[in-house]
């Protein structure tokens, strides 16, 4: 109402009228005090630190964003978000293990052999990648600083319950606008190794072996199969390999290279990068995975 | 959520949802003013004008219009001008809607006002009537609210002569011959032929010459164009635009085109 | 070319909306050296099948050590190039100092994610020295997510450069002479050859891919220039020797 009557009020004010950004000519002032300086990076960061989002001016801004990015709905749609993952983690005696694929699709063409999946939140904490890459690095960066935020209040590490309700209460208040994640958050904390499901619809599922991605049912089968509390670090770390091969190996979606993190009490440690390729030829100390190389 | 796992990493799809768990509280919603359902966005063009052309030549740089802004079929307004100078040494041309361009040229009018004002001995150039231009454009685009037009900025300032193109969508870009609407695809092969790569060398005759050729090209062939046009002239002399100009045309092959000239044989 | 595009919604059953974007074509691509890293894009800004100009510059230079190349959407490309400037300015004011490249990475991951309801249709790809003084290609996606690669080409012919450079770079597919190994890294003007080369190449069986190519070649400080002299009309964008070294190398590409 008052833009209507300004507008029509004010005829020779223009000068003004050129910096104000309700006029439609002219963009929004984006520029405040907090985007100056060291908050550079975080520059969209509120004052209360949520960071704040441009939104289209149309009806059904949700709409207009699976218009131009949901290639399920529509193949010639410009924006295309990448997706197609293996991702696992399991806890046992010994810790949590975690491991992922590589690969990023987009449509049949794989866009990226070397995505890094696993994100590394903290020297305690890891979260994985599967749905919108983007949302997942993002928002579990941003869980990062959070996370250390409360270390520096509360003069003790955050619980990994804390943290992964933390990310799903912050994924929930977006629900419905089109985020898409499916990240386990893995720790170690006072209660000991501890496995975290959290979605883009917010749900949030503490369990001891968790697969997710369209290779999971093909991980699962392995897992599932070679599961034990009392695993070995050696025999678990055999086993979260052993499934990533499977799934890169049997659904097209997933592939090019196993990474393998292990959570133990002082933190996690990468254990190393495996070309799924050579694990089929070759394994990874000795014997071949493959089916042929198993048999003959 | 969508479980299976084939479809992870896409967006959800709202339109299904079996168990009603969105939180509409939080979603956000545009902020509706009162007045909203009568507020309307550009959304489609209504009296409209076609192709605009352009080039650079030895002096500077020439372009040109024919005066007609249609409404839909009907050749609704056969005087109005389409190039505009704005300040002493830039043009700016429109094709598009008409009603949008006048909006453009309200916009700079003040601009040259607010400038003029100052009185700091600085006056602004081509270059710098275009940088506010594709910033308007894009912002207008960015807020679902375009002007419909495309538009061509000409001038020639301290020496250089500029040319360059803004559209709806706030792409821009810089060439020595540009055409808009259908002039993009009829006129630009004859201007690129005779300008490209030889702007120092064409002569204000060749240059006058080439786009009267291109205006009768596309009188012939545009259905929306009209055989009335206008030639503006940006030299170190400042801006020349002529009154209603019109190219000799031949029509005597029309009779022995089927379906086009008289109907008996 | 029509502006419009239809979406379903509950509320308004069939609504006409307006489409706020575009492509214009083209093709982008980044190799990063030991001490260099090479930035090129093709200069031909096209829209459906008409060529709108033969030169626009898709690769900027940030810093002295950060080459910026962005690609999709053009208006979105420069919009996005000169908030990025404007950032990397206000940075510059406040630190006295240019923002380090793992920075400018993270700052354009925010500036894209910040857009993740109303994205930019921009492929961006960042190119430079590192503080160690590595040669360093972040590449990113529309909305924001990032990673340090060797190499990446994006844009319409991506489909075409990446495998040929997957081959050329890493080595995929290839076998090395018995008692020898694929070297790590690439001397510079092999990269130079290799690039060019994608475009020329690139330029042969893709329509929206030519006029000019331009490359940008950033040296680690105290690196001579070994490898760049063989080509010629190499031009310096740095004022002097000392610090990381800028220089653009520009080829004509056919117009057809």
């Amino acid at each position: 109402m008052n833009t209507l009557v300004s507008r029509f009020t004010s005829s020779s004010s223009t000068e003004l009228k050129a910096l104000d950004s309700r006029d439609p000519d002219y963009g929004e002032n984006e520029a405040s005090d907090i985007t100056w300086g060291s908050l550079g990076g975080f520059g969209n960061l509120g004052l209360n630190g949520i960071p704040s989002f441009n939104i289209p001016t149309v009806p059904d801004p949700t709409a207009f964003l699976r218009l131009h990015t949901d290639d399920a709905a529509d193949s010639s749609c410009r924006i295309k978000i990448q997706h197609g993952t293996t991702t696992l983690a399991f806890r046992f005696q010994g810790g949590v293990i975690v491991a992922v694929d590589s690969r990023a699709t987009a449509g049949s063409y794989i866009a990226s052999g070397t995505v890094k999946k696993v994100i590394e939140i903290n020297p305690h904490l890891l979260g994985t990648m599967a749905g919108g890459a983007a949302d997942c690095q993002f928002w579990e960066t941003y869980l990062g600083s959070q996370c250390r935020i409360y270390e520096l209040r509360n003069r003790e590490r955050i619980s990994v319950a804390a943290a992964s309700k933390y990310l799903s209460n912050l994924v929930y208040s977006y629900k419905g606008m089109g985020l898409s994640m499916g990240t386990m958050i893995c720790g170690w904390d006072k209660t000991g190794p501890a496995i975290f499901y959290v979605d883009s619809d917010g749900t949030r599922l503490k369990g001891d072996v968790f697969s997710v991605g369209s290779g999971s049912t093909f991980a699962y089968g392995v897992l599932d199969q070679g599961y034990r509390w009392d695993l070995t670090d050696e025999e678990a770390q055999e086993l979260g390999r052993r499934s990533i091969y499977a799934a890169g190996h049997r659904d097209a979606f997933s592939g090019n290279t196993c990474n393998l993190y292990h959570v133990k009490e002082d933190g996690w440690k990468f254990i190393g990068n495996y070309d799924i390729t050579k694990l089929h030829y070759e394994g990874s100390q000795g014997a071949a995975y493959g089916y042929d190389q198993r048999t003959q | 959520m969508d479980h299976f796992p084939t479809n992870w990493g896409k967006p959800r799809d709202e339109a299904v949802d079996v168990y009603s768990t969105y939180p509409l509280h939080s979603r956000p919603r545009n902020q509706v003013d009162t007045f909203a359902e009568g507020v309307q966005h550009t959304q489609q063009p209504i009296v409209t004008g076609t192709s605009v052309l352009a080039i650079k030549y030895k002096d500077g740089v020439m372009m040109a219009a024919d005066t007609l802004a249609s409404y839909g079929s009907l050749a609704r307004f056969k005087d109005i001008s389409r190039l505009h100078p704005v300040g002493d040494y830039t043009v700016i041309g429109a094709g598009g809607d008409m009603s949008d361009f006048q909006h453009i040229q309200g916009i700079l009018d003040d601009l040259i006002v607010e400038e003029f004002n100052e009185a700091d001995g600085n006056a602004l150039g081509p270059s710098e009537i275009f940088e506010v231009m594709s910033q308007v454009m894009y912002a207008r685009r960015s807020k679902f609210n375009p002007l419909w037009n495309s538009l061509l900025i000409g001038g020639f300032k301290d020496g250089k002569s500029f040319l360059a193109y803004v559209d709806l969508l706030g792409t821009t870009y810089q060439s020595p011959s540009i055409a808009t609407g259908y002039g993009a695809y009829i006129a630009i092969p004859l201007l690129r032929k005779v300008v490209d790569g030889r702007e120092k060398d064409v002569t204000e005759e060749q240059a006058r010459h080439i786009l009267e050729e291109c205006m009768k090209v596309l009188y012939y062939r545009d259905a929306r164009s009209l055989n009335k046009y206008q030639i503006a002239k940006i030299t170190k002399d400042g801006i020349e635009i002529t009154d209603g100009l019109s190219s000799k045309t031949e029509w005597a092959f029309a009779e022995s085109i089927r379906g086009y000239g008289a109907q008996n044989q | 070319m029509s502006h419009y595009t239809r979406t379903q919604s509950q509320q308004h059953p069939t609504q006409r909306q307006f489409n706020p974007y575009t492509e214009n074509g083209g093709t982008i691509l980044a190799i990063a050296g030991a001490d260099f890293s090479v930035i090129a894009g093709d200069t031909r800004q096209s829209e459906g099948y008409s060529i709108q100009t033969r030169y626009a510059p898709k690769v900027f230079k940030l810093t002295d050590k950060a080459v910026l190349a962005v690609n999709g959407f053009a208006a979105d490309g420069n919009m996005f190039v000169k908030k990025v400037k404007q950032r990397l300015e206000w940075y510059r004011h406040a630190h006295s100092k240019d923002m380090p490249l793992r920075s400018i990475a993270r700052l354009i991951q925010t500036m894209l994610y910040a857009q993740r309801f109303f994205p930019y249709y921009v492929y961006n790809i960042l190119g430079g020295i590192e503080e160690d003084g590595t040669g360093a290609v972040y590449s990113f996606d529309p909305v924001g997510s990032y990673e340090r690669e060797a190499c990446r080409a994006a844009g319409s012919a991506q489909s075409l450069v990446q495998p040929f450079l997957d081959n050329q770079i890493y080595f995929k597919n290839q076998t090395p002479v018995l008692g020898t190994s694929h070297p790590t890294h690439l001397p510079l003007r092999h990269v130079v050859q290799l690039v060019i080369d994608s475009f020329t190449s690139a330029t042969e069986r893709h329509i929206e891919v030519g006029d000019g190519v331009e490359l940008y070649i950033i040296l680690a400080r105290g690196r001579g220039t070994q490898g760049l002299d063989s080509f010629k009309d190499v031009q310096e964008l740095t004022p002097h020797a000392e610090g990381e070294r800028l220089f653009v190398l520009r080829r004509e590409l056919k117009k057809d």
